[in-house]
């Protein structure tokens, strides 16, 4: 019955890549004016441009053109970048690692952060401390990140001068530069995750706290913090987990907004500059690698839930 | 509704009083600000605030406070309809097919698994830059992405009342399904709706300002506090109020928006849907 169920979800996943990728190339294509031109600028020759043309194919049926692209694209072939005049995938690649580096290291805090913040509340449940975090946390949860990143460049790059404004990585050489350079983006992205996390975790582990075992392991004598700590911990981590999955998927839409405030060159950035510069291959290569690592994070987070919660799978 | 109040959590009460406060200003705002929101060189560029022009001037030498008071009726509007857009056919599909369930709720439950999957911002960006921003069609997206997620909820709770008695008593008498629906399923599934509408309306706000962030929103000169923020972002040392007070603006928006939904949600029973927009 799960493995039906997973089975099931997978096959849904990849249907919904099919079509999302279908999308994509559609929203793409209907950019307006015409690429050939536009990417020749205004002076170029009649001849030129139909050459261009010609060569991007743009005469084809769309779906012809299509299952080129696609058949192209899963090959690893993602054309030629029309703005910087060389393969998308160099051009991409230095992106995605610049972008993974910052997602990395945002997830990294984000799960040292939720874990603390999870368990003080667990232990304070019910008193002041855990009625603010309550609070903060969804203070933390409202706040668009855009809002967050420029008002943490307000107090800690230009009230009190302390980290840079800017994310700029070509001058960054050690780890903790890398660290000091990338300290307020982490910050913007670490925040949003954590409050959301540290939310749900916080709903979960009240329900495990006043369920019957842990009730029992109290009255048993048994110290708060063990009582914490093993019995209702481990119940609250699969939660955890799924809502971790959820967070990363987010990520792929949270990099597009804080790369742009702290003009880091990464992929969300690139994204909004080469819709901009109608740079058509690098535009449907970024948003194909970010669609899909947001599905797959959705699709692990659904799964996680199936596994972890049997009364789900009868449905 | 006055009885509710006593039960009300206080921070809610706070809450709802900021919300009453934005949305005398969106109604009234353009009556009283002091200068129009996109005229330019009304004051000296970058003037700090002062009792002429009270949150300051921006590059251009408009007035602040004037755009940012004007911003809330662009913001409000935009969001609210997008919502309101979404919850109703999102509602409306949930009913239909949590009633009727059989094929029809398998098919449509299927189309809205791969709508749900579409990651929304990345999609909104294509599609706004695809077609040209403008404000319909980015409300159109917005409501577009709400759709199946309302659907969804709402669909659930109403397979839990089909199930009760007093339905199956209802379609024993031989009621019409429209009569059944609007006096035996609305009444216990209105709650749900009115949850997503309110969590919904704050995604929206938070949503719809990150797309004029972006450069995706309303197009200059238009006051939207996104697009102020991103404007200012350039100015921030020079100019640091042109980029806080919509900044301020939106959270003092979406943050009591949230602490209300959270207390309207335990006073009616349900549990808040929070999601990562």
């Amino acid at each position: 019955m799960l493995i039906r169920l997973v089975a099931s979800r997978i096959v849904i996943s990849l249907f919904s890549l099919l079509v999302v990728s279908w999308a994509i190339f559609w929203a793409v294509e209907w950019l307006p004016g015409d690429t050939a031109a536009r990417v020749l600028g205004r002076e170029a020759s009649a001849e030129s441009v139909r050459v261009l043309r010609a060569r991007l194919h743009l005469a084809d049926p769309p779906l012809v053109r299509y299952g080129h692209w696609l058949e192209h694209f899963v090959q690893g072939d993602w054309g030629e970048s029309l703005a910087a005049d060389r393969p998308v995938v160099r051009y991409v690649f230095p992106r995605l690692r610049n972008t993974l580096i910052l997602a990395g290291l945002a997830l990294g805090l984000y799960l040292i952060l939720s874990l603390t913040i999870g368990v003080v509340t667990a232990l304070f449940h019910g008193q002041v401390l855990d009625t603010w975090l309550s609070v903060l946390t969804l203070v933390g949860m409202s706040m668009p990140e855009f809002v967050v990143g420029i008002l943490l460049v307000l107090v800690f790059a230009v009230a009190v001068p302390l980290f840079p404004p800017l994310a700029l990585m070509d001058q960054v050489k050690t780890f903790p530069g890398l660290l000091y350079t990338l300290s307020l983006p982490i910050l913007t992205l670490t925040a949003a995750m954590t409050a959301y996390a540290v939310r749900m975790m916080r709903d979960n582990l009240i329900e495990v706290l006043e369920s019957d075992y842990v009730q029992m392991a109290t009255l048993k004598g048994l110290p708060r913090v063990r009582v914490v700590l093993r019995h209702a911990l481990p119940n609250a981590l699969g939660p955890a987990l799924n809502v971790t999955a959820l967070n990363i998927a987010w990520l792929m839409g949270g990099v597009v907004v804080v790369e742009t405030v702290f003009n880091f060159p990464g992929l969300g950035r690139l994204l909004v500059d080469s819709i901009s510069f109608h740079d058509v291959p690098v535009i449907e290569a970024i948003a194909v690698v970010l669609a899909s690592v947001y599905m797959l994070a959705n699709l692990v987070a659904d799964v996680l839930v199936l596994v972890l919660n049997p009364r789900l799978r009868a449905s | 509704m006055l009885a509710w109040f006593p039960e009300w959590p206080l921070s809610a009460l706070i809450a709802g009083s900021i919300l009453v406060l934005h949305g005398v200003i969106a109604l009234t705002g353009p009556m009283w600000a002091p200068y129009s929101p996109t005229k330019i060189l009304v004051g000296q560029p970058f003037a700090s605030p002062s009792t002429a022009h009270l949150l300051g001037t921006d590059n251009l030498g408009r007035d602040v406070f004037s755009r940012v008071v004007y911003g809330e009726r662009t913001v409000l509007t935009l969001s609210l309809s997008a919502t309101g857009l979404g919850v109703l056919c999102g509602a409306s599909l949930g009913l239909v097919t949590g009633y009727a369930r059989g094929w029809l709720d398998e098919v449509v439950m299927r189309i809205i698994d791969i709508m749900i999957s579409i990651p929304p911002l990345i999609l909104a960006l294509l599609v706004i830059s695809a077609l040209g921003s403008s404000p319909l069609l980015l409300v159109l997206t917005v409501a577009f992405f709400y759709v199946p997620r309302v659907a969804r909820v709402v669909r659930a709770a109403t397979l839990r009342v089909v199930m009760e008695d007093f339905v199956t008593i209802a379609r024993a008498r031989g009621e019409s399904a429209w009569s059944i629906a609007h006096k035996e399923l609305l009444p216990n599934v209105i709650g749900t709706v009115l949850v997503e509408f309110a969590i919904r309306s704050g995604y929206a706000v938070i949503f719809i300002g990150s797309m004029g962030f972006l450069g995706f929103g309303p197009p200059p000169p238009t006051p939207e506090w996104g697009l102020m923020v991103n404007q200012g972002r350039e100015y921030i040392v020079t100019a640091p109020w042109a980029v806080v007070a919509p900044a301020v603006g939106i959270a003092s928006l979406v943050v009591p928006l949230n602490l209300f939904t959270d207390g309207m949600a335990r006073l009616l029973g349900q549990s808040v849907p929070w999601e990562r927009h």
